[in-house]
Formats: C-alpha cells, sequence, structure tokens
C-alpha cells in the first residue's frame, strides 16, 4: 500500500509541475483522489460479482419456496421441494442415474487413464510422442461436430440408449485430459523409487500399487473431479444417445421438465437444480486452489 | 504379462524395464479413444460423403453422393446463416465479452489493497463450475417476459416498460449469459499470465507518467501476449462447441435467431434424420476450427 502511495505521488508530480516545488499543497487533494480511484475499483468489483450472482437468485429462493413460479419472490420457506424431490415422481431416478452414470464412467476413466498415463511416462516407445498430441489435438473437436457420427455408431455397436454406451463415450472424451494431466504427474515421481521396489521383490504392477499410486494422490483427485463434473453437467451426449426416460440423467430430465410448458412444477425444477449444481460447486469451493493449478491451460472449461 | 525382477542395469540401459507390460497398460485406453473418439470423427467424414438417413429408404440403404453434401449446404443460405451467427457469437460474447471482463476481474484481483478479492474470485467462479442446464435455467427466470423476471424488476426501477429479450433479442441475451459464463475461465488464464509481470514494472512506468491505461496497453499488454492468444484460442474451441447453454433456452429460435452451427447440426442430422448433411456441416465446422486454430497460433507465436 505504501508503495502504491509513493507510485500516485510520482504520478502527480510529473502532470502537474508547481506539485514538485510545494509538496505539502497536494496533501489535501491526494486522497480524495485516491479514494474516487479506489471506490471506482470497488463498485466495479461488486457490480461484477452481483452480475455473476443475481441469476442464481430465482434458483435460490424459488427452491425453499412452497409455492414458487417462473419469477423471483420473497418464499413461503418451506423444504417441501427437496422432499418432493427425493421422493415424488421421476426425479429420484433422474438423480440416480446421473451418480450411475458420473461414477461409474470417472472410475473407468481413471482406471485406464492412471496406467496409460503410466506407461506414458515410463516408457520409451515409437508413436509415443505422435499420441501425445493427438490426443491433445482432440480437445479442437468440439463435441457437437462428432455427436452425429457417434450416435450412429453407437447404434451400429447396439450401445445406443443404455447406460453402458454412454458410461463408455463419457470416459473416453475425458481420457485426453486425464492421461495428460496424470503424466504430468508420474513424471514427477522419481524412477529410482520404483527401481527399488522391484529390488525388494515387487512387480512392475506391484510397484506401481505401493509406490507410484499413494505418491500421484493430488493428481489423481484433480483427474477425478474433472472427469466427474464433466460427465455429470453434459447435455449434448445423453439428450442424443438416450431415448428411454428411465436412463435420463437430470440434465436432460430437467429439459423435458422444463419445456413441458404447461405443467412445469417451478419449486422441484429449482430444486432439481440446487441439488444438480451442488457437488461441481461444492468441489470447486473447497478444492479450488487446488484444481487451479492442475487444470489451467483449458482442462477445466471443455 | 508381469516380469517380475527385470534386471536394473537393463531396465536402467534402454529405460524400458519390462516392455511386455506396454500394450496392456495402454491398451485400455488407447482403445476407448480410438473406438468413441477418433472412430466417430473418420465416420463422420464417410457419412458427409453418403446421403444417410436416421428412416426411409436412405436409412437402411445410403448412398455415396460424393461431395452434394457440402455443394448443398454452401450453397444453403440457412446453413451460411448458422456460421454467420456462431461468428457473432464467438466475437461477442467470447473474444469481446468474457476477454474484457475477465482481464477487468484479474486486474482488480492483483490490487493489493482491495478487500473481499476471495469471496470475489469465489463468487466469479459460480457461473462457470455450475452444469450448463442449471446456467440456462437461472437466466430464463431473469429473462422471462413476466413483468416480474428479474430483468424486467431491474428495468422498471429505471422506469423502463417491460421486455421479452428472449423473443426481442434473442442473439443478445444468449451473448450476455455465455459472457457470463465465461468470465470466470479469462479470470483464471489471466490470473495466471499476470503473475508474470514484475511490479517494478509497472511501477517504473508510472513514474515515468503513464496512466493506468497506457501502463496497461504498453506495459502489461505486451508482456502477457502469449497467454491472451493462447486464451482466445482456447475460448474461441469452446464457444464454437456450445450448445446446450443455447438449445435449452430456445432451440435455436425464435424462428431461426438462435440457430448456431452446433444447433444447425443437431436439427438437422436428429429432429430432420439427415445424418449425410449434419455430418457435412460437421466437417465443415471443424475444417473452420483448424485453419482458425492455425492462424491463432501463427499470429502468437505459440508452439503448438
Amino acid at each position: 500500500m505504501a508503495a502504491t502511495t509513493t507510485v500516485e505521488r510520482e504520478h502527480e508530480r510529473q502532470h502537474d509541475p508547481g506539485v514538485a516545488a510545494a509538496p505539502a499543497r497536494p496533501r489535501g487533494r491526494r486522497p480524495a483522489w485516491l479514494v474516487l480511484q479506489r471506490a471506482v475499483q470497488y463498485a466495479l468489483m461488486v457490480l461484477l460479482a452481483l452480475f455473476c450472482v443475481v441469476p442464481f437468485a430465482w434458483v435460490a429462493l424459488t427452491a425453499v419456496d412452497a409455492d414458487g413460479g417462473s419469477t423471483v419472490q420473497v418464499p413461503a420457506f418451506s423444504l417441501g421441494n427437496f422432499v418432493r424431490f427425493f421422493t415424488d415422481g421421476d426425479t429420484p431416478r433422474l438423480f440416480l442415474n446421473s451418480v450411475v452414470v458420473s461414477f461409474a464412467a470417472t472410475a473407468l476413466n481413471l482406471a485406464c487413464g492412471v496406467f496409460g498415463a503410466y506407461a506414458l511416462s515410463r516408457y520409451r516407445f515409437r508413436g509415443r510422442t505422435t499420441f501425445m498430441f493427438a490426443i491433445l489435438l482432440i480437445r479442437v473437436i468440439p463435441p457437437p461436430a462428432t455427436i452425429v457420427a457417434l450416435y450412429l455408431l453407437m447404434v451400429k455397436l447396439q450401445l445406443d440408449d443404455s447406460y453402458l454406451g454412454l458410461i463408455l463415450a463419457e470416459a473416453a472424451a475425458a481420457l485426453p485430459i486425464t492421461l495428460w494431466l496424470l503424466k504430468g504427474t508420474i513424471d514427477a515421481v522419481p524412477y529410482e523409487l520404483e527401481e527399488a521396489a522391484w529390488l525388494d521383490g515387487c512387480t512392475r504392477f506391484g510397484a506401481i500399487r505401493r509406490v507410484v499410486l499413494p505418491l500421484v494422490g493430488p493428481g489423481l483427485g484433480a483427474a477425478a473431479i474433472l472427469t466427474f463434473m464433466a460427465v455429470w453437467g453434459d447435455f449434448l451426449t445423453p439428450l442424443v444417445l438416450l431415448q428411454s426416460p428411465d436412463l435420463y440423467p437430470l440434465s436432460i430430465g430437467m429439459f423435458r421438465a422444463f419445456t413441458a410448458f404447461n405443467q412445469v412444477d417451478w419449486g422441484v425444477l429449482a430444486a432439481s437444480a440446487l441439488v444438480y449444481m451442488a457437488p461441481p460447486a461444492l468441489l470447486y469451493i473447497f478444492l479450488r486452489r487446488h484444481l487451479m493449478r492442475s487444470s489451467i491451460g483449458g482442462a477445466l472449461k471443455g | 504379462m508381469q516380469r517380475p525382477g527385470t534386471p536394473r542395469a537393463k531396465a536402467r540401459r534402454t529405460g524400458t524395464g519390462g516392455r511386455g507390460a506396454l500394450p496392456l497398460l495402454l491398451g485400455p485406453s488407447v482403445v476407448l479413444i480410438a473406438v468413441f473418439v477418433i472412430a466417430p470423427a473418420g465416420y463422420g467424414i464417410y457419412l458427409a460423403l453418403t446421403d444417410t438417413q436416421l428412416t426411409g429408404f436412405a436409412a437402411r440403404d445410403p448412398h455415396f453422393v460424393g461431395l452434394e453434401n457440402f455443394r448443398n449446404l454452401l450453397g444453403s443460405e440457412d446453413f451460411l446463416a448458422s456460421l454467420g451467427r456462431t461468428g457473432e457469437f464467438v466475437l461477442w460474447s467470447a473474444i469481446i465479452g468474457q476477454t474484457v471482463l475477465g482481464m477487468l476481474a484479474a486486474l482488480l484481483l492483483r490490487q493489493k489493497w482491495l478487500r473481499g478479492k476471495g469471496l470475489f474470485g469465489t463468487l466469479v467462479l459460480l457461473p462457470m463450475v455450475v452444469p450448463e442446464v442449471v446456467a440456462s435455467l437461472t437466466w430464463a427466470s431473469v429473462l422471462s417476459s413476466n413483468g416480474d423476471g428479474t430483468l424486467n424488476r431491474l428495468l422498471s426501477l429505471f422506469g423502463s416498460g417491460a421486455a421479452a429479450p428472449l423473443q426481442d433479442s434473442p442473439m443478445v441475451s444468449v451473448v450476455v449469459i455465455n459472457v457470463w459464463r465465461g468470465i470466470a475461465f479469462a479470470m483464471i488464464m489471466f490470473q495466471a499470465a499476470l503473475e508474470d509481470v514484475p511490479d517494478e514494472l509497472i511501477e517504473a512506468a508510472r513514474m515515468d507518467g503513464a496512466n493506468a491505461l497506457q501502463v496497461f496497453r504498453h506495459v502489461t499488454l505486451p508482456l502477457i501476449r502469449g497467454p491472451v492468444f493462447l486464451y482466445l484460442l482456447l475460448t474461441t474451441i469452446t464457444t464454437v462447441g456450445v450448445f446446450g447453454l443455447v438449445y435449452f433456452l430456445t432451440q435455436g429460435g425464435p424462428g431461426q435467431r438462435t440457430e448456431l452451427t452446433s444447433i444447425y447440426i443437431f436439427q438437422h442430422a436428429f429432429r430432420d434424420s439427415q445424418i449425410g448433411l449434419g455430418s457435412a456441416a460437421s466437417v465443415i465446422l471443424l475444417v473452420l476450427l483448424m485453419l482458425l486454430g492455425l492462424t491463432y497460433a501463427r499470429l502468437a507465436k505459440v508452439e503448438v
């Protein structure tokens, strides 16, 4: 703070030659100028923050409103919407589908990713760099550009409209990022540690399990969270691949509920939105610093 | 499969102890990516050259039609208009809106005297981390044409009448929504870049009489040029891929006024069951993205 003030002082002096000669005079003026400048920046910060959170007002208020509508109003407080979300109609099923698909896809993604990344980190084989760049390039492909062919392919493989097909597609879509993230993490584990384990009689897989895995925990966690959030929030893939309402995840269920214009249960819809956004929002808020470091370079917005 | 006790010396020398395990380790990843990511991309190019449909005769017996789908698309006003809308959407929401507001947020977070930065950072992050369906839903209530909609209440504070933004200016609405969603990503990228700009340099410039804007333009910006271009590249790619955020709210409408190319592809392939045409549109989109990526990388002299 002291440094900034000095700079401002110097800055003013340059503009007004008279000030340099009489340093006592602007002392009364400078705080006002500085206060104004800071007030403007505070105002900008508050406006930007409001812009980011005000849209959430409806979700937050309507979710706890006994007779919520499509717009913001003072709620008649009740947790009935959440009770109905977890007990009535289709919503428990939607929630369960989302949970099953997200967890299964994340598990598959990590299982393949850890061993794949280990191979990419420890082995030098022909085509290794090409492979790394190829999967980096996959990020350039926007999902809507391959969804048509993916759907037809799934129909041919008889994997459309099934848990398995969706899980495989989601796990594969997030795999490039997982591989890059984990390769970097495994690179940082000293090779000597593994060699020591081999000398002590570990097999290669034994050494991966006992030596490498415990040391890559943070990277593994970051990859798990990023994959989970990508699958949990995905809308396009389930929209295209699934036809049976029984299999719909929350994203599609909410879309169907929202577009059924004449009979929208706004309270339950808002409660669904709150339940649906809670896992990624909480994960981010609590693990923010950690995730930021792992995911800079665009991993998180895909 | 496993080679217990691979001789240490050999492993050291070649760096590839237990080579037999390689297919087992990397195989599952390669298969998953090949089947569910690479194969659809290749299959899409093939489909683009056929008249495949979801239903009817062409569904059972598709014909090879060469470049006809591409000819049709490039002569179709609807498709060209959807490309134009995607361009508009990327320009206003990603390149201008997100970049300017994200930079502003990152610069604010750099001020040492500013209080409440932690809370501010968290709040800005919220729009990005929620699922896109929730993001769209929140805006449905803000933009509601109902007099009680959040925006209309704000407008009435300023004495202005009720508006129906999703009907009257749908493109502006979805641009604003996408800016809202993307500020955080820009902020994170720029925050990381700004960390590499030494404070002394900025102070020196201020002492030489430059005002804040001049310092930013002539000192800060040139130093973070690389990361800014990388950000523009990434945000362009992701913005071209935006589907759910817009589709949830407007389904491309009213009319076709928010039919971005991603929505055009979806509608033609799945609603009108013209798989061939949809695939051709996907291929055109991909080629454009590749060209764009190369141009950006060139301009920024980033090593890709």
